[in-house]
């Protein structure tokens, strides 16, 4: 294993600056995902029929 | 067994939830280790000295900009044709993912060409197909973003992913043909770096870790369509908790 | 029924001279825009005017492609069309070639005086002409399945053009190039006949994937 030279021969800019992007990209999504999912299980939990109404609101049906 | 059940959205949201750590653990391990390939095993290459290891992000971020076109595009026709909720809304979840990698791939192009090229962008064949995939794939993110029938925008976004797919070709081959004959003005470049073992490795791995991140992090975002249009369903009553 | 479609059609658009007119303006203003924006030094002109007209072209056939469904869509009348026996296919041809006719013969007919503006030879502009009119049915075609697609939408042109831009790039790569070829003294014919093979195929293969959209977009 060797250590690579961290300024990349002068180039340290260009591909540190890649890897940043990338990095940022691929953190972006997986946050905004993140925040996504979180959104949607809250509005899930606050729009949640309780069992004892929902088996209510069934049995309402056959009788 | 039936796995026909699992075409149903409610039915694949559980199953997607468990597969989802099996694809991304192992995607970050292999990202951890391409990484270390990349810096540590290969060598500083004779022509383009340091500056090549942009390769390893680019070269497999620009194919999985390609690949998961065509993936998205295969799912929405099926979605189409089979009238298959489940499948169009993989394609709409793959989307995204495809135009951030297409992204990627740009801008880590454009910071590989200024040391090499010395200019931050160059209308070589490749970096001009891949900018016109970019709009593509935004153009299909817009039209199902502006169409408010969830089933037209899948059906609408079928027709011009199939549409997109089958000018890709038509786009590259165009392009090259541009470019070949305008060669005069571009600022060639400098060869391929000579491929070490070592370097073919880590772009290898590479590319099979942005694979599992996409699996990955498409089926988190499958699982958020499904909740956003399944949601008055009332079998996902549970699904709060 | 083709041939009802196209004179129906047109007769509607004569109807609305005015729109027709307008894209003609509008190309000739975009074309004259670019010297004004850029220069008067005419090697500079002439060599960039293939791809000036061409893109010109490209931006007024995309706004004339709002128009192609939508006042039909607007009063029912598509719905109806759809209801046919007649194949939609033949709808969809017939509607493409009255908007081409309106729409895109025009700009091919002022293109040669606008490239007069480019100081470009006679036979330059013989090629320039010949180029678009073969490049604007691949236009008109490859746009109606964009128009399609984008029925009744908010978002509009911009929403077209995001789609169909990305579409158009073959043959304004080929369109361009054989202006450019001519200028340069080289032979044009390669990049003709390649517009040629873009419009057959685009013949063939749009109206179908037009259909398609309207079904989708009417349902």
């Amino acid at each position: 294993m060797n250590w690579p030279d961290l300024s990349m021969g002068g180039y340290g800019f260009y591909v540190w600056g890649s890897y940043i992007f990338s990095l940022i990209a691929i953190v972006w999504e997986v946050v905004s995902l993140r925040s996504r999912k979180k959104a949607l299980t809250q509005q899930q939990s606050s729009n949640t029929v309780p069992a004892s109404v929902l088996r209510e609101r069934t049995h309402e049906t056959t009788s | 067994m039936n796995i026909y059940k699992y075409a149903s959205p409610a039915m694949f949201y559980p199953l997607a939830g468990k597969m989802i750590p099996w694809f991304a653990i192992p995607a970050a391990l292999l990202f951890a280790a391409g990484l270390y390939v990349g810096f540590f095993v290969a060598p500083t290459d004779f022509q383009q000295g340091d500056a090549y290891r942009i390769m390893f992000i680019h070269v497999p971020a620009a194919w999985m900009g390609m690949f998961l076109y065509v993936l998205m595009a295969i799912y929405a026709g099926i979605g189409w044709a089979f009238n298959a909720r489940l499948s169009s809304m993989m394609a709409s979840s793959i989307a995204i993912t495809g135009a951030s990698f297409t992204l990627i791939s740009l801008v880590t192009g454009a910071f590989w060409g200024k040391p090499t090229w010395g200019t931050w962008w160059v209308w070589d064949a490749r970096m001009t197909s891949t900018l016109i995939l970019l709009f593509l794939y935004i153009g299909f993110i817009s039209l199902q973003a502006a169409i408010d029938d969830p089933r037209r925008a899948d059906r609408a976004g079928a027709v011009l992913a199939l549409v997109g797919v089958i000018n890709v070709p038509i786009i590259y081959f165009s392009v090259q043909w541009w470019n070949t004959l305008h060669q005069g003005a571009t600022i060639r470049i400098l060869g391929k770096p000579t491929i070490a073992g070592s370097m073919v490795a880590a772009m290898l791995i590479m590319l099979a870790a942005c694979w599992l991140y996409s699996v990955a992090v498409v089926l988190i975002r499958l699982r958020c369509i499904i909740l956003e249009r399944e949601q008055n369903a009332s079998r996902f009553a549970e699904v709060g908790a | 029924m083709l041939r009802w479609i196209v004179e129906r059609d047109l007769m509607l658009a004569w109807r609305r001279r005015a729109d027709m007119l307008s894209t003609v303006f509008f190309f000739v203003i975009v074309v004259s825009l670019f010297p004004l924006g850029i220069g008067p030094e005419t090697q500079l002109l002439r060599t960039i005017a293939p791809g000036v007209v061409w893109v010109a072209a490209l931006l007024a056939s995309m706004l004339s492609l709002g128009r192609l469904f939508a006042n039909d869509y607007h009063d029912g009348t598509l719905e109806q069309l759809l209801l046919t026996p007649q194949p939609l296919f033949l709808v969809v041809l017939g509607k493409t070639l009255a908007h081409w006719i309106v729409a895109e013969v025009p700009l091919v007919l002022v293109a040669p005086l606008v490239g007069v503006q480019f100081d470009l030879s006679r036979e330059t502009l013989w090629i320039l002409f010949a180029s678009l009119l073969l490049g604007t049915p691949v236009l008109s075609l490859i746009g109606s399945v964009g128009a399609a697609l984008t029925l009744g939408l908010r978002g509009g042109g911009v929403l077209i053009s995001l789609l169909v831009l990305p579409l158009y790039i073959p043959a304004l790569i080929f369109g361009a190039g054989a202006v450019e070829a001519s200028i340069m003294g080289t032979s044009p014919a390669p990049h003709i006949y390649l517009l040629g093979a873009f419009a057959i195929v685009s013949l063939l293969f749009s109206p179908w994937a037009t259909a398609a959209a309207l079904r989708i977009s009417l349902e």
